[in-house]
């Protein structure tokens, strides 16, 4: 097969083919990791043309559902071994904040990229962010928010994290329109990023070290 | 259509920079600009953080009330700063906003119920925002019914059934349609409102999606909405659909406006 038509054909939101090509893998027991892999370097590309202004948020979005049900097709394909798996990461909307465009397109970024996300929702307290990384020994938080009122949220929640001795466990990113260096400093957060490919590449490294 | 300029928010970054250093000209200028278009509702929102935000919004409510005679909306995230502040207005305006969630209706209703204050009423709740019309309506219902347990009528309320990003959600529109002509048919005499930024989020050219959205909402019977007055092609659209929904004798406000300069070609003064 050729994956490389795949991976265009994701780049392109191209859904009828690279719908048609991922099935042709399943039927014929095909190289379900080449597949998922030429997906990836797709959503890649999307992230990019992202980054350049070429591409728009519905684009991403897109680009997000066709990556979920690709995955979902080759998923019963893949042997535990031959998916790579980074491991969980918590992602929500903090606490007085209901605004989930971005925080749900960098979810099938991640879940794209081999991490296993546990989804909070929206408007989520500080206390349930740290209860549900301590309950299921996560290590990646990204906290989410549009509204100015999120920052101070992102903060309380990074407190919450101290108050319980959990700090040094754990890394926290925040994203979102109001997040700035500036921010990510006054919140006592590791990282920021406002692109979802950047942000996914920071949790990565921080996954693997 | 009721005209609710939006201009004075300190989440514009120009704007915040000016409150963050209390230049009062620059807030004196953008309010005067606003009011010469012709605005119902003077929108007064400080976007500051939440330790800033109850002097930020002070300060800015001394500064529209001074400028102007237009009623203000005052506009804050937070119902007991909108409480604080309240007593400074002198004049009987909007209040930007309450919802389902928490205690924002205990707090704004008890304070406004023998007054002829008004209040923008978002359909959304500690669950977020509904997708469906039906779960919009049912909020908005529940609202008007507890507003009314404070002797508000409906026709003080007015109902943001809070559109979505159409980019997210691509029937948002047509559910944003249906939850305005419910609403209305269940409640004759309540107002409905929207901002018009939302449903272009993430989209180029926002302002032909903003532009279109409008003309859309007012055929489906939306009364207000919260804009920028100063942005003339929307204010065209304005008009042109207000009398292409026969609310315009002869197109005569049509004429008027474009007479007195306030879309078309810039003419000079």
């Amino acid at each position: 097969m050729d994956f490389k038509k795949l991976k265009v054909a994701i780049s392109e939101m191209d859904e009828e083919v690279a719908m048609e090509m991922i099935n042709e893998v399943v039927e014929t027991k095909g190289d379900a990791a080449a597949a998922m892999a030429a997906c990836q370097e797709g959503m890649a590309i999307v992230g990019d043309m992202f980054e350049r202004g070429e591409y728009f948020v519905g684009d991403l979005i897109f680009a997000g559902e066709l990556m979920g049900d690709a995955m979902e097709a080759l998923h019963p394909l893949m042997s535990s071994d031959s998916a790579e798996n980074l491991g969980k990461i918590i992602l929500c909307t903090v606490a007085g904040d209901i605004h989930d465009i971005g925080k749900n397109i960098v979810k099938s970024i991640m879940a794209a990229g081999g991490f296993e996300v546990i989804d909070l929702g929206v408007d989520v307290a500080p206390e349930d962010i740290v209860k549900t990384a301590k309950e299921n020994v996560v290590k990646i938080i990204g906290l989410s928010g549009i509204l100015t009122l999120a920052i101070d949220s992102m903060k309380a929640t990074v407190e919450a994290f101290k108050a319980e001795g959990m700090r040094d466990d754990v890394h926290i990113i925040l994203g979102g329109n109001p997040v700035t260096d500036e921010t990510c400093k006054e919140c006592g957060a590791d990282a920021w990023s406002t692109n979802p490919q950047e942000g996914v590449a920071i949790c990565r490294d921080w996954a693997l070290s | 259509m009721i005209v609710i300029g939006e201009k004075i928010n300190g989440a514009i970054p120009s704007v915040g920079e000016a409150i963050a250093r209390r230049d009062e000209e620059f807030i004196r200028n953008l309010v005067g600009r606003q009011v010469e278009v012709g605005i119902d509702y003077l929108d007064v929102c400080a976007g500051t953080s939440a330790d800033k935000e109850l002097e930020a919004l002070n300060w800015l409510i001394d500064i529209a009330q001074s400028e102007t005679d237009t009623p203000l909306c005052i506009d804050s995230p937070n119902v007991r700063i909108i409480k604080d502040v309240w007593p400074r207005v002198k004049k009987c305006g909007l209040i930007n906003s309450v919802s389902g969630e928490g205690e924002k209706c205990e707090v704004i209703f008890p304070l406004i119920k023998d007054t002829e204050w008004k209040v923008i009423a978002l359909t959304c709740d500690s669950e977020g925002i509904p997708e469906t019309a039906k779960q919009k309506i049912k909020i908005a219902d529940e609202l008007i019914k507890k507003a009314a347990e404070y002797n508000i009528d409906a026709s003080r309320i007015f109902i943001d059934p809070l559109v979505l990003s159409l980019a997210a959600v691509n029937d948002c529109m047509l559910t944003f349609m249906e939850s305005v002509r419910e609403i209305k048919k269940l409640h004759p005499t309540v107002n409905t409102v929207s901002g018009l930024s939302n449903i272009s989020y993430g989209m180029p050219y926002r302002k032909i999606v903003n532009q279109n959205f409008l003309t859309l909402a007012l055929s489906a019977g939306m009364d207000a909405a919260i804009i920028d007055p100063e942005k003339r092609d929307l204010i065209a659209s304005m008009y042109a659909t207000e009398a292409l929904l026969h609310r315009d004798k002869h197109c005569c406000k049509y004429g008027k406006a474009f007479r007195q300069n306030k879309f078309g070609p810039v003419k000079e003064k």
